[in-house]
């Protein structure tokens, strides 16, 4: 345990360097990369070597402001959700190199460096709490920090309202969440997590419900995803990679504490959070592909995958209220390895789509278009990072969904309800499957292969060494746990050790299916090779003449003709209409002679859409009849203070 | 040995099949047809030529012709056709193969963007819009299948104790399941109605126009991918249908054959004598195969105790 707060330690130190040498520029990012490395090296070490000896659970606690405790345990989740947090960090810092190019914001990347360390120290602070007090001083610092990181770029006003509305729903989910603790100390009157299974059964949910709410706005799950849509293409693309890849996975693991720690016997908590996460899954895959800006994308299929987690938590405590440990034990297994998958691919992903915004000057789809041949390293790595994330083998994503499937089948048993919800989970994940392919061959088909669409995509070229490095290193990491997901499959199960519903059970026969997996890959990829030699054979000594696309007999194409994202989803979209609006403006045709007319469709997302109209709305409209109570006179201020005091102490 | 035997068997035999749906479709038409052997010799003329690429394409469009075969070859390694154990079986390999198929529809749906033109982008969106929906249909039919057998793996589906056989204890249960999968079967491979192969506008194409800018062994490798997916798919079919186990390999083998070729030329059949729907028709028809299974699962919660 001491290793790790000496490895948060020396991250942290990283950040006071920053901001001590913000005036050299250079030295300060070399000196801020390699502390928090190091600092990452350790904990990574300290985490995996207590993960795979199952080192029993360790606890400390010192006493804070006389009143207080600070308590820690480190048991093999905690340890778990380490790993991404020391494994991405470092990544995303080597990327930062190049990418965080611009000499003139020195200070503020110096403060950005800053404020990015502590979100670290604060996530593994997160995963770590013992008790409430901990647990609620980790989870804002996390908050707060990670708001500072999301407005980098404040002069820009979308920026600043993509901050203000993530501060909003971070601010708005920790309310929730202190009425769960709030509930939860009542019925305890204990600070320590341990007491949380001592209170009665109804309360058990509600507490649940109300965290699920909260940790469940910061993972990311619909109609709670708002603040992750609106940070992501604000944030600089390293702490969009973070917060998409690393931090939303602390609300995964909330929930899961939160779960383990209620011990409630109740079916209700697992039947909600696998409904939610298929409904998580198929919505933010559908956004995902209505969408065009790369980085938004991006965030909505981070909502998808959070909701592929979810249905494998789902899994797994229905598995446990129906007392069926295989069920239980792929389910969480499952989620956790598909926790650290995402958090590989997607940190490349939004690595990528930095590069593009950084050289191309837009992320719109629509606005790209042969970025392969002028980055051939972002192109192919995106590539991979694709293939990855829409979950088909030989790459990483398949792992962890085949773990689901795997619980999910175990879950087709006689009764009614779990036998629905099984079901129900094995077809969304295949049509969530199918919709991130279609969703990822968008991005690269359109994006990245064909003809380029304006000038600024037509100019653009390789990046910075220290990206493209960072890239490949992912991109080969997904492939690697893609092809031999035996270790990394271990590193998963050895995550849910700690769990108590699934102790003892025997995985011998599955590893052997994994082995299986992993030897059809490597057919596959022998049969792959083996096609290409045979093609390289018959192309020996053959005329290989090059010309224009085929344009089926029209001789004058240009690049507009190219097909757009907007009218690949088209056909997608408009069979999900109810959940996805799409808005179209037309200007119309009025006179005899017509004027210049244009035409707009915009998707708008349907929980935005409600937000404004059954909630902002009403409260504005209610709030601006209480506007007289604010009136700028400071002496009836505090007058209000002492009444409101004065009314507390008669009452409480 | 037997595995190796129907393997090669099965490749060998596969541009033979093919040329039957069109012998039936030209008998339908009055005309003569084209010669049973005719895919084996567009073979041989398409491995001889060279190829035209386009100068928008990458190495991605090269890629999608050897992955779609690739991945239609790995189904054929783990059917067991004609009964006969395929060369690999695990439990839980119907999962990966299904996953494979989609990396094929993948790249295969890359390739054709790479060419930047806007018919091939519309066959690759409506490719990929008409899949997902299938898919659905094939995990729910693995569904039902598991629950029949408790199996996750071609081999054990036909083999285990309990096995898929309409004189089975579900065989009524199987009928649906042979509708369902005709219709996946005919919207996975681009036939009628869903797609018209033969049609003369590109626009109105899927499969055919996402590879109009291949040429030479590149076509020739899409070709035997996709026939590679149907002789699966339509040998998926007559395993079902096939309720015979017979102790001769020989005689099942003919049976299995035998059956496979009828499904054959009953898509001749089904092509020549309806029109492929308007687009916006598809979806409900492919969606229709999805309601028959899931209905057959319903009802297995009662039949199966």
């Amino acid at each position: 345990m001491d290793t790790m707060f000496v490895s948060l330690a020396v991250i942290l130190a990283g950040g006071v360097a920053a901001l001590l040498l913000c005036r050299q520029f250079t030295l300060m990012k070399l000196v801020t990369i390699a502390t928090t490395t190091a600092g990452c090296g350790v904990g990574l070490f300290y985490s995996l070597s207590n993960l795979l000896s199952h080192a029993a659970p360790i606890e400390m606690s010192w006493s804070w402001l006389h009143l207080f405790s600070l308590a820690f345990k480190v048991d093999s989740i905690s340890l778990f959700f380490l790993v991404p947090i020391f494994t991405i960090t470092p990544m995303a810092l080597l990327y930062s190199f190049h990418y965080m190019g611009d000499k003139a914001k020195a200070t503020r990347t110096a403060i950005n460096y800053f404020f990015f360390t502590i979100l670290v120290a604060s996530m593994a602070l997160v995963v770590t709490a013992a008790n409430i007090i901990t647990f609620a001083l980790a989870w804002e610092i996390m908050s707060l920090s990670s708001f500072f990181l999301v407005i980098f770029d404040y002069q820009v006003k979308a920026n600043r309202q993509a901050g203000y509305i993530y501060f909003i729903f971070a601010q708005g989910g920790a309310m929730f969440l202190f009425a769960a603790f709030a509930l939860l100390y009542q019925h305890t009157g204990s600070f320590d997590f341990s007491t949380f299974s001592t209170i009665p059964e109804n309360v058990k949910l509600l507490v649940f419900i109300l965290a699920f709410l909260c940790f469940g706005s910061k993972a990311g799950i619909f109609p709670l995803h708002l603040a992750k849509i609106q940070s992501g293409p604000a944030a600089p693309s390293h702490i969009a990679a973070i917060m998409s890849a690393v931090m939303s996975k602390m609300g995964i693991y909330a929930i899961f504490r939160m779960y383990l720690l209620l011990d409630a016997t109740t079916p209700f908590i697992g039947q909600i959070v696998l409904v939610t996460g298929i409904g998580t899954g198929v919505l933010g895959v559908v956004y995902a592909l209505a969408k065009q800006d790369l980085k938004v994308l991006l965030a909505y299929s981070s909502v998808e995958n959070i909701g592929i987690i979810l249905i494998g938590l789902g899994i797994g405590m229905v598995g446990v209220s129906e007392q069926s440990q295989a069920m239980a034990f792929f389910g969480f297994a499952g989620a956790f390895m598909h926790v650290f998958n995402h958090s590989i691919f997607k940190s490349l992903l939004f690595m990528g789509a930095g590069a593009v915004s950084r050289k191309a000057k837009t992320t719109n789809i629509d606005q790209l278009g042969g970025l392969m041949k002028r980055m051939p390293i972002t192109g192919r790595t995106f590539l991979a990072g694709s293939v990855a994330i829409s979950g088909l083998p030989p790459f990483s994503g398949f792992i962890g969904e085949f773990l689901i499937y795997y619980g999910a089948f175990y879950g087709i048993s006689n009764h009614r309800l779990p036998f629905i919800l099984a079901i129900l989970a094995i077809v969304s994940l295949a049509v969530i499957g199918g919709l991130a392919a279609a969703c990822f061959t968008k991005v690269v088909g359109l994006g990245f292969l064909g003809e380029p669409r304006t000038e600024n995509a037509a100019k653009a070229t390789e990046t910075g060494s220290s990206m493209t490095l960072i890239m490949v290193v992912l991109a080969i990491a997904s492939l690697v746990i893609g092809i031999l997901p035996e270790p990394f499959i271990r590193l998963a199960f050895a995550g849910i050790n700690d769990v108590p519903y699934t102790v003892g059970f025997d995985t011998l026969a599955f590893m052997g299916i994994v082995r299986q997996v992993s030897q059809t890959v490597a057919i596959f990829i022998g049969l792959l090779l083996l096609i290409t030699l045979l093609r390289k054979i018959l192309y020996l000594k053959k005329e290989i003449g090059s010309g224009g696309t085929w344009g089926c007999g029209f001789t004058q194409p240009t690049v507009r003709m190219q097909y757009t994202g907007t009218s690949y989803a088209a056909e997608m979209i408009d069979f999900y209409r109810p959940f996805v609006p799409v808005k179209k403006i037309y200007t119309g045709i009025s006179k005899i002679f017509p004027g210049k007319t244009t035409w707009e469709t915009e998707v708008e997302d349907v929980a935005e859409l409600n937000y404004q109209l059954r909630l902002i709305q009403p409260l504005l409209k209610f709030l601006n009849k209480l506007r007289w109570i604010q009136h700028g006179k400071i002496q009836l201020y505090i007058a209000y203070i002492v009444l409101a005091i004065i009314v507390l102490l008669l009452l409480l | 040995m037997e595995s190796i035997f129907s393997f090669c068997f099965a490749i060998l035999i596969t541009p033979l099949l093919p040329a039957l749906i069109k012998k039936v479709k030209a008998c339908y038409a009055g005309q003569q047809g084209p010669p049973l052997l005719i895919n084996y010799y567009t073979m041989a003329k398409l491995f001889k030529k060279g190829s035209v690429y386009s100068t928008s394409t990458t190495f991605v469009f090269r890629m999608g012709p050897v992955v779609g075969c690739a991945t239609s070859l790995m189904m054929l390694l783990f059917f067991p056709m004609a009964g006969i154990a395929p060369l690999f079986s695990f439990h839980g390999d119907v999962l990966i193969l299904f996953y494979l198929m989609g990396l094929g529809r993948f790249f295969t749906i890359l390739a054709a963007l790479d060419t930047a033109s806007p018919f091939e982008g519309m066959g690759a969106a409506r490719e990929a819009f008409f899949s997902t929906l299938a898919e659905a249909t094939v995990f729910g039919i693995l569904v039902l299948f598991f629950r029949i057998t408790g199996s996750l793996s071609f081999a054990e589906f036909f083999s285990g104790s309990h096995p898929i056989s309409l004189t089975g204890e579900h065989g009524a249960l199987l009928i649906l399941v042979i509708v369902a999968l005709y219709i996946v079967m005919l919207t996975e491979n681009s036939r009628v109605p869903v797609d018209d192969p033969a049609t003369h506008l590109e626009l109105t194409m899927i499969h055919e126009v996402m590879i109009l800018d291949h040429s030479g062994p590149d076509l020739a490798l899409i070709e035997l991918g996709a026939w590679f997916k149907l002789l699966f798919y339509a040998g998926f079919l007559a395993r079902i249908i096939d309720p015979f186990q017979l102790q001769n390999v020989w005689l099942n083998g003919l049976l299995f054959y035998a059956v496979v070729t009828f499904i054959y030329i009953t898509i001749g059949t089904v092509e020549s004598i309806t029109a492929r729907y308007k687009m916006n028709m598809v979806p409900k028809f492919i969606l229709t195969p999805f309601i028959l299974v899931f209905f057959a699962t319903i009802l297995t919660m009662e039949l199966i105790k």
